[in-house]
């Protein structure tokens, strides 16, 4: 097992990493920027080492830096969490060959997923449906080949993707070759890399993905889906789980060939399948993620699994703790993110946290790094606290969440919660019919119904 | 009380050593200045400084600050750029490049630092006399760890 795991990462995730090293008796080290010297990761670390000035890029990002802090501090292992340096095969690379554990799967699998076109291909070999797409577009005239052959609506998406950013939806012929180059400029400034490709556009669909766990002796499990439907510019805002569409044997059916394809590629580590889905219920694969994600905590609460402490000991070099028939569903988990942003514009809002009490009570979990006073910076993600509620069924869930949010006390910053107020009481949320596009059609309509008033 | 009176006041408390803390409350505003006795930096309580262990921290925090003195004749401090190991020699056993009462000047090489197997020459950014050696040798260093105090020539 690790002696000493550093953290290479901030907030509310490099808080939940060191609760689970705390609870499997390692050590921990924070890394921080001079931005984030009283941040809490920082306060309940065994150690923190400051790696350089605000900019993400010249920290976080910084490999050099990052890697000195774990010889420094003699860190055996290497915790990324999500985001920053978690999906960048060449870190995991440095990584193996500093002889300092990367949690996480292999450089090669962070490669060969990192690669969107490659990802998709290789799962569709594997036997998991994909939406009918291209390989990397190089030409407009290829471009207006393949859409043409695949069929208006589509969308335009970068090879190097990720987060939303490189994305166009294109409804037909005339808006295609703008769409591309914003696209590519777009793809090229995010990942620096310009390559995108196209995909049939499903207008209806709804998000779900399949958390899987594998260990490094071919063991690979499934724990089940969340539904992540509701989001605003291809970022997540609400995840639930389990998704009111799945049944549990449609959940058999994708997770079997979800767990078959990742025991082919020699997949090791936590990992989530993204998937789309259409309104007669059929997935087809969108893109894998192979790190830790923002909404594991709603997996966690109706299987019972601590998906964090697992991965580490996966890392480690133990075998999977438990097997595809142990794994049990109970009850219902939402949650919402409570970001520092403008709720009608999505603007970020960044600033001092005046007042805070975060809600508690049965069935509620807060995964936060913010307390009363401190000051939210304005150069990394808007993510606030993560408000997640476990109930009997959904129903239950969703009036735990809105008392819960009801309870949050947050001033000083612009937050969501009054958007997720709005979005509990909406009669289409409750019978659960969502999807990709609920939160704009939403804010579309209230926007009419202001100007109509 | 308008900003102009309150950065008067600010400054003419500044100006007299003698007045370590003043409050001050006048329509509505409350005004209140504490100043610490030697002006010692601040340093974060919750930063624990890498492969130290709790007795090296201790004899950090105990020891008095051996630049307060100095400190108000404007000190310039070399800091590390980057995170690594500090050595004060080109190689074990060799003569280190600096030494206190030491002149240097800008650009001359003052230590190493050790990162991912690469030695990191550090120059200095100021040309002055080397009052005090702020790291031990072989010791772990942080971004912006202050490493030399320099009296500017």
């Amino acid at each position: 097992m690790f002696k000493k795991i550093l953290v290479a990462n901030r907030g509310e995730i490099a808080l939940r990493i060191i609760l689970s090293c705390k609870e499997l008796g390692i050590k921990t080290v924070a890394i921080f920027s001079e931005a984030d010297r009283h941040a809490l990761h920082v306060r309940f670390a065994d150690e923190a080492i400051c790696i350089g000035p605000a900019k993400s890029t010249d920290s976080y990002l910084n490999v050099p830096s990052v890697i000195s802090a774990a010889e420094v501090s003699d860190a055996d292992a290497i915790h990324p969490g999500y985001g920053f340096l978690s999906e960048s095969a060449y870190f995991a690379e440095v990584c193996e060959s500093s002889r300092v554990k990367f949690i996480g799967p292999s450089s090669e699998s962070i490669r060969l997923m990192g690669n969107k076109v490659r990802a998709r291909s290789e799962m569709d070999r594997l036997g998991l449906p994909v939406l009918p797409g291209s390989d990397a577009i190089h030409t407009e005239e290829e471009a207006v080949a393949t859409a043409e052959a695949i069929g208006y609506p589509i969308i335009i998406k970068a090879v190097a993707g990720g987060g939303g950013r490189g994305m166009r939806v294109v409804q037909n012929r005339g808006e295609l070759l703008t769409a591309l180059k914003t696209a590519q400029a777009e793809a090229a400034s995010a990942f620096a890399v310009p390559y995108c490709y196209i995909e049939k556009f499903i207008d209806r669909a709804r998000h779900i993905e399949f958390q899987i766990m594998a260990d490094e002796y071919g063991n690979v499990i499934h724990l089940g889906e969340r539904e992540c439907s509701i989001q605003r510019r291809h970022q997540k805002l609400i995840e639930e789980a389990p998704a009111v569409i799945m049944s549990s044997e449609l959940r058999e059916d994708i997770g079997s060939s979800v767990v078959r394809a990742m025991t082919d590629i020699g997949y090791s580590s936590v990992g989530t399948l993204e998937f789309l889905v259409d309104e007669r219920n059929n997935f087809y694969f969108m893109e894998m993620n192979t790190r830790i994600q923002v909404e594991h905590p709603v997996t966690e609460l109706v299987t019972g699994i601590d998906l964090v402490r697992d991965q580490i000991l996966i890392a480690a070099g133990e075998k999977l703790p438990h097997r595809q028939n142990d794994i049990h569903f109970r009850g219902h988990a939402l949650e919402c993110r409570i970001n520092a942003e403008d709720p009608v514009t999505h603007k970020p809002s960044p600033g001092k946290i005046t007042s805070w009490h975060a809600p508690g009570g049965p069935g509620v979990r807060v995964d936060t790094a913010a307390y009363a006073e401190y000051v939210i910076p304005p150069y990394y993600d808007s993510l606030i606290a993560k408000l997640v509620v476990h109930g009997s069924d959904r129903d239950e869930a969703i009036r735990r969440m809105d008392r819960a949010l009801d309870m949050f006390v947050l001033e000083g910053v612009k937050t969501t919660i009054p958007l997720h107020r709005q979005i509990l009481r909406n009669a289409e949320f409750r019978s659960g019919k969502i999807y990709t596009k609920f939160l704009d059609h939403l804010q579309n309509n209230r926007a009419r119904a202001v100007e109509m008033a | 009380m308008d900003l102009k009176e309150l950065k008067e006041i600010i400054e003419f408390v500044t100006s007299k050593e003698e007045i370590e803390e003043l409050e001050l409350e006048k329509s509505g505003v409350r005004l209140r200045i504490k100043r610490s006795s030697n002006h010692a930096a601040p340093r974060s309580p919750a930063t624990v400084r890498s492969g130290m262990t709790a007795a090296d921290t201790e004899g950090l925090t105990s020891a008095p600050p051996p630049a307060a003195s100095q400190q108000e004749e404007d000190l310039f401090y070399i800091k590390s750029p980057i995170v690594g190991t500090f050595y004060h020699a080109p190689s074990p056993g060799s003569e280190p490049f600096v030494s206190v009462g030491d002149f240097v000047d800008k650009g001359s090489v003052v230590c190493i630092i050790e990162a991912m197997k690469l030695m990191n020459e550090i120059e200095s950014e100021a040309a002055g006399e080397v009052v005090s050696i702020l790291v031990e040798d072989g010791k772990p260093v942080e971004y912006g760890e202050r490493l030399f105090a320099i009296r500017p020539r």
